[in-house]
């Protein structure tokens, strides 16, 4: 009984050594120090150890990864902190600097709107055909809460993104975290059957926002659609519409990002509406890493399928030995696969040979990102907290 | 192994690894940098248009904008931005009559006034009200407008009083 259980299959990477683990991690932990050591040089206290937290976070979970050849459960701890911290931070900020979280017209003149990335498809056609940013930031730094300005988040989401590509709703979104730490609550799902159609509703808010946003001259997401609204900031309602806007807001939090992660298990907010994430599955194309399913090894028993966060494998696609263009590569499904047949890969190598190779090549680049980027924000929040301790 | 593209393939991983390894030190700026010189600018329906002209008032300046057209079928009103600054150099009561030349195409006929009339509270944070009479038929009047569209408001924005009076007609 024991045996059966127990059985290895040989294309699962099975748990390393701390030895070698250790040895894996060292580039990281360099890099997550490295990242730290502005925080670390700081005067304040709350600052120091906020930091310092964060790369201990920050390592721990990549050797973990390393340790235990398994990615999703370690990412997800990281990327529950990120959407947990980020509002936590956001709002403490938004509340010092205005009182309210609501963006005041004055700020919206004064360009200091802090710019996320999810309206940037929206930008796209207007500054293509005219020039001009359709929306109340400034592109040089100096505004924004954090001084960036839209120009530094546009380069660095374009990094990140020609590095990870859809990887980035995994390991850089400030607000997917919330719904997959909503997802992890249950230990099954309670709607199990879910259309698979749904899928495409993403890419049909895409093209209506894009087109809206056009015709509009406004980002029509940011205004409108967006749930995270409800856990960043909004504009300031002056009448009905605003109310209406704002009512919206609340309503698709509390549907998207925390009531239907709980009862499907999915990133029912990434899958179903999340226009950016659409757009961001473009870059699936250009990104060198992918998922991939080796279809000699593979007896579809579709623990794969049923895994995915984003539903972001279909019958055909594991058919195929592939993954749909949705995949945001956080690697459940191949943590999930029991065989070793979902495996990490390289595009121009063939499938499973040496799919670790694979698997670390691209953690290294998406953690070394997660941990500049992410770990800024999760310190930030965690200096929030701090600063109410201490 | 098909060895030419696998070698492609770990080649273009290499690399993403190195470009994840630089973004903090190099590229962050490269981006940064390479999508400031598309020159583009943000919308002037939230930024007010280019300054046209400064007036000299009595201890303190009003710039006049050019004129700002709706884009598409953005649904604000045409406006032109005139702002007060410094505020601390500002009276309580302002009423001044504003030659806005050059900020609307002039045709050369009228007068091209506007008498604008504000109170300055002491206290950054309270509302303000503006009254606009349109000496120049092309504006419209506005009657204690706060701010309630970007088109036609009063604004405090740091250390300069915003209004922005709308445009009857479309350019």
């Amino acid at each position: 009984m024991g045996e059966a259980t127990c059985k290895v299959y040989p294309g699962k990477m099975q748990p390393r050594s701390w030895g070698k683990a250790l040895l894996l991690t060292l580039p990281i932990a360099l890099w997550s120090l490295l990242m730290a050591m502005h925080g670390l040089t700081q005067p304040q206290r709350a600052q120091v150890i906020a930091s310092g937290m964060t790369a201990a976070f920050m390592i721990v979970l990549f050797f973990l990864m390393m340790k235990t050849a398994s990615t999703y459960r370690w990412r997800r701890w990281f990327f529950v902190a990120l959407g947990v911290l980020f509002p936590i931070g956001f709002i403490h900020n938004v509340m010092v600097l205005r009182g309210s979280m609501g963006i005041p017209i004055e700020e919206m003149i004064a360009g200091r709107t802090p710019f996320c990335y999810l309206p940037i498809p929206l930008l796209i056609l207007p500054a293509a055909l005219t020039k001009t940013v359709v929306f109340p930031g400034s592109i040089l730094p100096g505004g924004g809460m954090a001084g960036g300005g839209m120009a530094m988040m546009a380069g660095l989401w374009l990094a990140i993104t020609l590095v990870v590509g859809k990887g980035w709703c995994s390991y850089s979104c400030f607000f997917g975290g919330i719904e997959e730490g909503m997802a992890a609550l249950p230990k099954k799902a309670q709607w199990k059957k879910l259309d698979p159609r749904y899928r495409l509703v993403p890419w049909a808010v895409l093209l209506a926002m894009v087109l809206l946003s056009l015709a509009l001259f406004e980002p029509a997401y940011c205004m409108w659609l967006c749930p995270f609204k409800a856990v960043s900031e909004y504009v300031a309602a002056r009448n009905t519409v605003g109310l209406v806007q704002n009512g919206i807001f609340v309503v698709l939090f509390a549907a998207l990002v925390i009531v239907l992660p709980v009862l499907t298990k999915k990133r029912t907010q990434c899958t179903f509406l999340c226009p950016f994430g659409a757009f961001q599955s473009i870059f699936n194309k250009t990104s060198v890493f992918d998922i991939k399913i080796d279809r000699a090894v593979c007896s579809p028993c579709v623990l794969c399928q049923k895994s995915c966060p984003t539903m972001s494998l279909s019958d055909e696609s594991i058919k195929k030995g592939e993954t749909l263009l949705s995949c945001m590569k956080c690697g459940a499904c191949v943590d999930a696969c029991p065989k070793g047949a979902a495996v990490w890969h390289i595009k121009g190598t063939e499938v499973s040979v040496k799919p670790e190779r694979a698997r670390l090549m691209f953690l290294y680049a998406a953690w070394a990102m997660a941990t500049m980027f992410g770990g800024s924000i999760i310190t930030g929040g965690l200096k929030t907290l701090l600063d109410f301790v201490i | 192994m098909k060895w030419p593209t696998a070698i492609l393939g770990y080649t273009a991983a290499g690399m993403t690894v190195l470009v994840a390894a630089l973004v903090p030190f190099l590229l962050m700026g490269v981006f940064a940098k390479g999508i400031t010189r598309l020159g583009l600018h943000v919308d002037e329906m939230y930024s007010g248009g280019p300054l046209v002209r400064t007036v000299q008032a009595e201890g303190y300046t009003i710039g006049i904008h050019k004129a700002v057209y709706p884009h598409f079928w953005q649904t604000e009103k045409p406006f032109v931005q005139l702002d007060w600054k410094p505020v601390a150099a500002l009276p309580e009561h302002i009423c001044d009559v504003v030659d806005v030349k050059g900020a609307v195409d002039a045709d050369g006929h009228g007068q091209q006034e506007l008498r604008v009339s504000f109170d300055v509270p002491k206290d950054p944070k309270a509302p303000l009200h503006v009254n606009v009479e349109a000496l120049d038929p092309r504006f419209q009047a506005m009657r204690n407008v706060g701010k309630p569209k970007f088109s036609e408001l009063i604004a405090r924005v740091d250390e300069t009083i915003i209004v922005r009076v709308p445009l009857v007609e479309q350019r």
